[in-house]
């Protein structure tokens, strides 16, 4: 007693009707959808959209809250055995995503954007590019709450959370997002001023980030402006892959075991969301090692083949 | 009620997994145990209406009011009745129609449900019929989903915790200890069920009435009477989909009809001995309770509490309700109608109610039984 493909049909003209914001009423992890959804858990949610309406929907945020403002995507949910590919609205969260102002949306230049868990190779590969084309690329400072560790090489610019309230009241932050974490309020984002005086020096920012902040970057400055890069550990299942970051940010020494906890389960996150929103990257390319990485990145990315 | 109408005898098999018998051998079990118990014939049963939800899925068989009918000697008319799990009680219902209307005298009314020859996942797509192909289903919510909406919701609104919660299928394994015919004869505590895997955050597996196999029978008459009076039927709708109602935390269709039912019985709540509420999922049993009004919103825990520290002797799914009986889906309804009276019995209780629904509280049918010795 499945559904059939003239049920879907209906079923997903209704749900386009309703593609509008609205508030989450309740929500549920449920371990087992039903099986044409596949066997992973999915947070499904009851939402009271803008126009009154009330719907049945899954989820896309890690920590869901009843009140919590949702916005809607349309993603592909699963094919059917005749082959007709369902796709369904999914709700993802609203709140921290800073709104761009209309002006703002002119194209502004390209930033090059390199995403992946922790422990991928992102900061070795920034520091290589610091090196190798100072003069034409430049890593854009992260400012965080959290604070400072042993470690950090200077990417961070430490502010409290009062002081990261008050930049993103004045429309300073273009992209923010909260990390999850144990052990204390993590907020990271980045300052428009710091991208801009990269610009106007004439040189490509580049930005070390995760799928919030790159999401963030994209509404605000346009896709197109972002050239981006998801960076892959080797392995050709997840399990492998989270072992090689594992072994990578244990070797490294820079994060607690606490913290190290936190950093894989955000990774798992982050591998799902390289096949959830493949449209925010423009090449996917796997960190085997340095030299054929530090290639693929000279080859794409314009100035640097230049230089 | 138009007629006075009698529950003659009942029956029916232990709620379970029943690997060795068929659809046809279940319900000629319950039929075969109520017809021996009451002081009709075979041939005095003069319709059959069986309730049945998943016959065509789960056994590749329809057509089952004339499967059971042939289960008697003389073939009397039959029909099928399906309101999901709120089928029993819909079947009761349709029956009390056929007396009233004396175009029966003697009416076999049998539940039954076999669900166990068919994978979980099978029976839990089977199970979302019950909810609304259209604006449910493309979520890929379950029904333990459904309920898991529910009890957030219900969390937040009253700050029930999960702990509390916790008590509900407690006191229903405790009661179900007791009882012969309930899958799970058991006591499991409190802890134990706060613990147990989850299934639809923040409702766990011991939180879910399970997966059985099971008949139940009946046979109301007014040709033949006994101190066991059926006093009222009562059934309401809602909207099929949750999503189209007002509020998550209250099933108006309980309240209608158990207000209607109170008022054809002619009792009110405090008359009533033994309560068998519709526990498919532990905050359901709650919710019911509020609906049905014998707590305030948010405060039924507190006839759970007083139930399981001893405090109250309130008769209230003494049978073990569907958590620890089982739910062979559209024999419940009937199953708890069986339980009211064995209780009014046992207990020289007056009154009793029982109180069954389908899908999400969207069909709900309320029974009212009077021992009248």
């Amino acid at each position: 007693m499945t559904a059939t493909p003239p049920i879907i049909a209906r079923a997903q003209a209704k749900r386009r009707e309703s593609l509008q914001d609205g508030t989450i009423e309740s929500f549920t992890l449920l371990a087992h959808p039903l099986k044409e959804f596949g066997s992973q858990p999915r947070t499904i949610g009851m939402i009271l959209l803008d126009s009154g309406k009330r719907v049945l929907a899954p989820l896309l945020v890690d920590a869901p809250m009843i009140g919590m403002h949702v916005h809607p995507r349309m993603r592909l949910s699963y094919a059917t055995k005749e082959g007709l590919r369902v796709y369904e609205v999914a709700y993802e969260a609203s709140a921290l995503k800073p709104v761009a102002k209309e002006e703002e949306r002119v194209f502004p230049g390209y930033i090059l954007a390199l995403t992946g868990p922790s422990g991928v190779g992102k900061s070795t590969v920034s520091r290589l590019l610091a090196t190798m084309s100072a003069e034409y690329t430049e890593p854009v400072p992260i400012l965080t709450t959290r604070s400072p560790k042993q470690g950090d090489e200077g990417e961070y610019v430490y502010v409290s959370k009062n002081e990261f309230d008050a930049l993103r009241k004045q429309s300073k932050i273009v992209a923010m997002t909260e990390i999850p974490s144990h052990s204390e309020e993590r907020f990271y984002g980045y300052r428009k001023d710091d991208i801009e005086a990269i610009w106007n020096k004439g040189k490509l920012p580049v930005v070390i980030t995760e799928m919030h902040l790159l999401q963030g970057l994209a509404s605000h400055f346009g896709r197109r402006s972002i050239l981006s890069f998801g960076l892959l550990p080797p392995g050709r299942s997840k399990r492998t892959m989270l072992s090689h970051l594992l072994h990578r940010l244990r070797t490294r020494g820079r994060d607690t075991e606490e913290h190290i906890r936190d950093r894989m389960k955000n990774a798992e996150r982050d591998l799902a969301f390289f096949k959830e929103r493949s449209d925010l990257f423009d090449h996917i390319v796997v960190n085997e090692d340095l030299d054929s990485l530090m290639a693929i990145l000279t080859k794409n990315v314009p100035g640097l083949s230049n230089g | 009620m138009q007629r006075a109408i009698s529950l003659i005898g009942s029956g029916q098999t232990r709620f379970g997994e029943w690997w060795d018998k068929s659809l046809r051998d279940l319900m000629a079990e319950a039929l075969d145990s109520a017809l021996s118990a009451s002081p009709a014939t075979a041939l005095d049963i003069d319709a059959v209406i069986v309730a049945n939800m998943l016959g065509e899925f789960t056994n590749a068989q329809a057509h089952l009011g004339t499967l059971a009918s042939a289960l008697l000697p003389h073939r009397p008319p039959a029909l099928r009745v399906e309101a999901a799990c709120g089928s029993g009680s819909l079947a009761v219902h349709m029956a009390c129609a056929l007396l009233e209307s004396n175009r029966a005298q003697s009416v076999l009314v049998l539940g039954v449900e076999k669900m166990t020859d068919a994978s979980q996942e099978d029976i839990a797509s089977a199970l979302m019929a019950a909810a609304d192909a259209e604006l449910d289903r493309p979520s890929g919510i379950t029904f333990p989903g459904i309920f898991g909406l529910i009890a957030r919701r219900y969390m937040h609104e009253y700050g029930l915790t999960r702990d509390e919660l916790s008590l509900v299928s407690a006191v229903h394994h405790m009661h179900g200890k007791e009882n012969p015919y309930a899958q799970f004869r058991s006591a499991i505590p409190p802890e134990t069920i706060s613990k147990s895997p989850l299934i639809a955050d923040p409702l766990r597996l011991l939180d879910c009435s399970p997966i059985s196999d099971g008949a139940a029978a009946l046979i109301l008459s007014t040709k033949y009477q006994t101190p066991m009076r059926l006093l009222a039927s009562q059934v309401a709708s809602d909207t099929v989909s949750i999503t189209e109602r007002p509020s998550l935390t209250s099933f108006p269709a309980t309240k209608e009809a158990c207000e209607k039912a109170l008022r054809e019985a002619e009792i009110s709540l405090d008359d009533v001995g033994a309560v068998e509420t519709h526990d498919c999922f532990s905050i359901a049993a709650l919710i019911n309770l509020e609906d049905m009004g014998f707590a305030n919103p948010g405060e039924a825990i507190r006839i759970y509490k007083d139930i399981h520290e001893g405090k109250s002797t309130m008769r209230l799914n003494r049978s073990g309700g569907l958590k620890a009986c089982g739910h062979p889906v559209a024999a419940t309804g009937i199953k708890q109608i069986i339980d009211v009276a064995k209780q009014l019995q046992a207990h020289e209780e007056r009154y009793g109610i029982a109180h069954n629904f389908g899908g999400a509280g969207a069909t709900c049918g309320v029974h009212v039984l009077a021992s009248m010795p």
